[in-house]
């Protein structure tokens, strides 16, 4: 039985997150050999970059900015970073700092659960059992995805893909072929399938705020730079890191420079988009940033090809041969494409979690997940959320984010081990006092400026997003007190 | 009883239906007389583009709803009066009255009310398109369509109207609600919007090109047989719904409109001394001030697929 040996720490998920946890840990001399692992569920490291492979698929944050600042990359071969080149350098990271060796491919998680006489977490994976004293969940933000439920879906006897799990055997030339949803991963599947499909329909139900993407090769010279002066490269990302802090002003709180932002989307409108219905159509009625801003500047060429149709008309219900919009036409299409986005784990992850005497983190979490500094929660000790409730950015690079809870990992670790403690639990009050301040200050922002995105639970409750600066962010996580803890030993 | 928005929404979302639905080649289309054809034709377009342009009026509307609820129902709103037209469309079809690729030509009083449309609606309070458009619909629904029904026996059209009458009389139900709920804002508010409203342009603008507009429509209903007494019936339901409402009686442009409908449908009032001119004075405007038809004019379709 696997269960056997007892792990120092445990990562869920060989994603960027996984795999930075565990590179700092082991520069922290907390990972040395069997004393952790990482479970898997796919034979590929990578996560959602390496499940994201439509056409077109790439970050709408730079390079510089979408990467560790503890792992140089001076390679990056576009200003973008293409979800190929994405995998490849996570690929890279493995291999250089030697970490395959602790991963266990094919795992995937299906229950935690806490022994508090031993302070021990079982994972289990199907028939597989793991021990480890401190789990690390970085299965990631956006693991999942399934078909949105639409009327008469499992009646189309077309062609079916979703934009997070491609199939990369269908060919689209000659095809009719639909796309439902207008969010980041439409904007940028769209411009591919007009140059390969017949005719793409667009079906939309909300359009967002589109900024132009300013994206050009990496020049040869500047990788060259790059590659013999890394500060070069620290200081050009610095500059990015507080370009995007700067946005925030705008796109997290709504303050005039929100308006600044909605006239430069209208201006990029006016100037690409000729046909002043069609405008109308593509013109968002929410803040800007209360939604993900829509980063592209192919996507309204694409929607004004010949071979492309925006249709924002609802979607009655999806029949036998095609998409029955209200305005009572049937759309006949060979496939359908599914941009609509992943399974946000609003609520926890997507597994049974218990903690302490026996607790469900689905119940504790059931109106939305809250944590202490978004990585801890009470009453599932010595567990770690990456990318966990409150932890989002709405305006920088989510990695930036997660340094800030890798190195909040660290310190957590080698607090229980240096103290020898069975278990840190997070004390009940310290995190409902976080939790409040959060919700407080989440009030005045964007987010919860009247849209629906999927930043909020069904109820309207948001806990995903972080109410401030990168920097504050930051901060809050440098600082790790014992005092916060209810430390056992 | 006030009205459950969500309940409706879902109602809508469970009602829908497609020209698909509908045998277009059925047989009865052979009932409609020769004679009737040149008459019904024009008033079938006027017809389909009313609807179209009902449609446009929601879109606006859906921009200005106060809930998230009443803005996805206006959505769909939008949607089925178009699918009105496109139904119509697709009757006329039916019909022999449209060539192959043949859309009916919209008149110079639909072509300015869809330029005022594009160009101020989006602007208006919801009182304003919300008062206007259920008198329209009460109008289309009360007397327009019966008449229809009662002149045509194509059992395809009375199947096509069925339809549409029962998506308009949640319209309606909603169009009143919606009223009730303008009216409950204080007199204060309603006062400032009103004057704000009455006093611009735009609204001056609308009424002269709305004024020619429904009486040149009246005036082909009655010609081709519509007992003006009818028209009235029909519009006097839209006061009966309102005054039923206990708030709706204070919007001022429900009290306009209400003034307005009656002495549009009564044909003794002295409106029609002024009306009627406007319609025969609309006829010289010249065309070449009108702007390009707009897109979403020309999505249009009497195909049942695309």
């Amino acid at each position: 039985m696997a269960g056997a040996h007892i792990y120092q720490t445990l990562i869920v998920g060989a994603g960027f997150t996984g795999i930075g946890a565990a590179i700092k840990l082991a520069e922290a001399g907390l990972a040395g050999d069997d004393e952790i692992v990482i479970l898997e569920r796919s034979d590929r490291v990578g996560g959602t970059w390496r499940d994201t492979r439509y056409p077109g698929a790439a970050c709408d944050i730079p390079s510089l900015l979408y990467s560790f600042s503890f792992v140089a990359n001076p390679g990056w071969s576009r200003a973008y970073p293409s979800a190929g080149e994405i995998c490849a350098h996570i690929e890279d990271m493995v291999d250089r700092f030697d970490l395959r060796r602790h991963i266990r491919f094919g795992t995937e998680v299906t229950r935690l659960a806490f022994d508090e006489e031993a302070g021990m977490w079982t994972v289990a994976a199907g028939r597989k059992k793991f021990r480890a004293r401190t789990v690390v969940l970085a299965s990631g933000p956006l693991p999942d995805s399934s078909f949105p439920a639409l009327r008469g879906l499992n009646s189309y006897t077309g062609h079916k893909i979703h934009s997070a799990r491609w199939d990369r055997d269908y060919d689209f030339t000659g095809k009719k072929v639909a796309v439902i949803g207008t969010g980041a991963s439409a904007v940028q599947i769209i411009p591919e399938l007009v140059e390969q499909a017949r005719f793409v329909k667009v079906f939309q139900r909300t359009p967002g705020w589109v900024i132009p993407r300013l994206d050009m090769a990496m020049p040869a010279a500047v990788q060259e730079l790059f590659a013999k002066v890394p500060a070069a490269q620290q200081l050009a990302r610095q500059a990015l890191f507080w370009g995007h802090e700067a946005s925030a002003t705008a796109l997290v709180w709504n303050t005039p420079l929100s308006g600044l932002v909605a006239q430069l989307g209208k201006a990029h409108l006016r100037a690409t988009v000729k046909d002043p219905w069609l405008r109308r159509q593509l013109t968002p009625d929410f803040t800007p940033g209360c939604k993900r801003m829509l980063i592209s500047s192919d996507y309204y060429p694409a929607l004004q090809r010949d071979n492309c149709k925006l249709i924002a008309w609802p979607i009655a219900t999806l029949s036998p041969s095609g998409i029955r919009t209200s305005d009572g036409v049937e759309h006949q299409l060979d496939a359908i494409v599914f941009a609509t986005g992943y399974d946000v784990h609003l609520t926890g992850p997507p597994f049974p979690v218990t903690g302490l005497g026996g607790r469900s983190l689905a119940t504790d979490w059931s109106g939305g997940g809250q944590a202490f500094k978004s990585i801890q929660t009470h009453g599932y000790p010595n567990l770690f959320f990456m990318t966990g409730p409150n932890s989002g950015p709405g305006h920088n690079s989510l990695l930036v984010y997660v340094e800030g809870q890798i190195d909040y990992v660290v310190r957590a670790v080698g607090a229980i081990r240096r103290g020898s403690l069975r278990y840190l639990d997070v004390r009940d009050d310290v995190q409902r006092r976080h939790n409040q301040q959060i919700q407080r200050r989440l009030s005045k922002t964007t987010w919860m400026s009247g849209c629906r995105s999927w930043y909020l639970t069904e109820d309207g409750f948001n806990a995903s997003m972080y109410p401030g600066f990168a920097t504050q962010y930051l901060r809050q996580m440098r600082s790790f007190r014992l005092a916060d803890y209810h430390a056992v030993a | 009883m006030a009205l459950d928005m969500d309940v409706m929404l879902t109602k809508i979302k469970d009602r829908q239906w497609a020209l698909a639905d509908i045998d277009w080649d059925a047989p009865g289309a052979e009932l409609v007389r020769p004679e009737m054809t040149p008459k019904l034709k024009k008033f079938m377009a006027d017809l389909c583009w009313i609807e179209n342009i009902g449609a446009r009026g929601f879109a606006a509307m859906a921009r200005k709803a106060p809930t998230a609820t009443l803005a996805e129902i206006y959505r769909y709103f939008h949607a089925e009066e178009q699918r009105h037209a496109n139904a119509e469309l697709a009757l006329m079809k039916r019909w022999g009255m449209l060539e192959d690729g043949e859309m009916p030509e919209p008149n110079v009083n639909i072509r300015l009310a869809m330029q005022w449309l594009d160009d101020y609606s989006d602007d208006l309070p919801l009182s304003v398109l919300g008062t206007v458009i259920p008198m329209l619909e009460v109008a289309l629904d009360g007397a327009l369509l019966k008449f229809l029904l009662d002149e045509v026996d194509d059992p395809v059209c009375h199947q096509v109207f069925e339809k549409i009458n029962n998506d308009e009389s949640r319209h309606i139900a909603v169009d009143f609600e919606v009223l009730e709920m303008i009216g409950h804002a204080d007199a204060r508010k309603l006062a400032i919007e009103f004057v704000g409203t009455v006093a611009s342009p735009s609204l001056i603008v609308g009424a002269l090109i709305s004024i020619p507009l429904l009486n040149r429509i009246r005036n082909e209903v009655i010609g081709m047989g519509l007992d003006p007494q009818r028209l009235y019936s029909a519009l006097m339901r839209f006061t009966q719904f309102g005054e039923r409402g206990e708030h709706t009686r204070r919007v001022p442009a429900y009290q306009v409109i209400k003034r307005y409908s009656g002495w549009m449908a009564n044909p003794d009032s002295p409106y029609h001394l002024l009306a009627n001119p406007a319609v025969w004075l609309s006829g010289f405007y010249p065309k070449r001030l009108l702007k390009p038809i707009p897109s979403w004019f020309k999505e249009l379709t009497h195909e049942p697929a695309a």
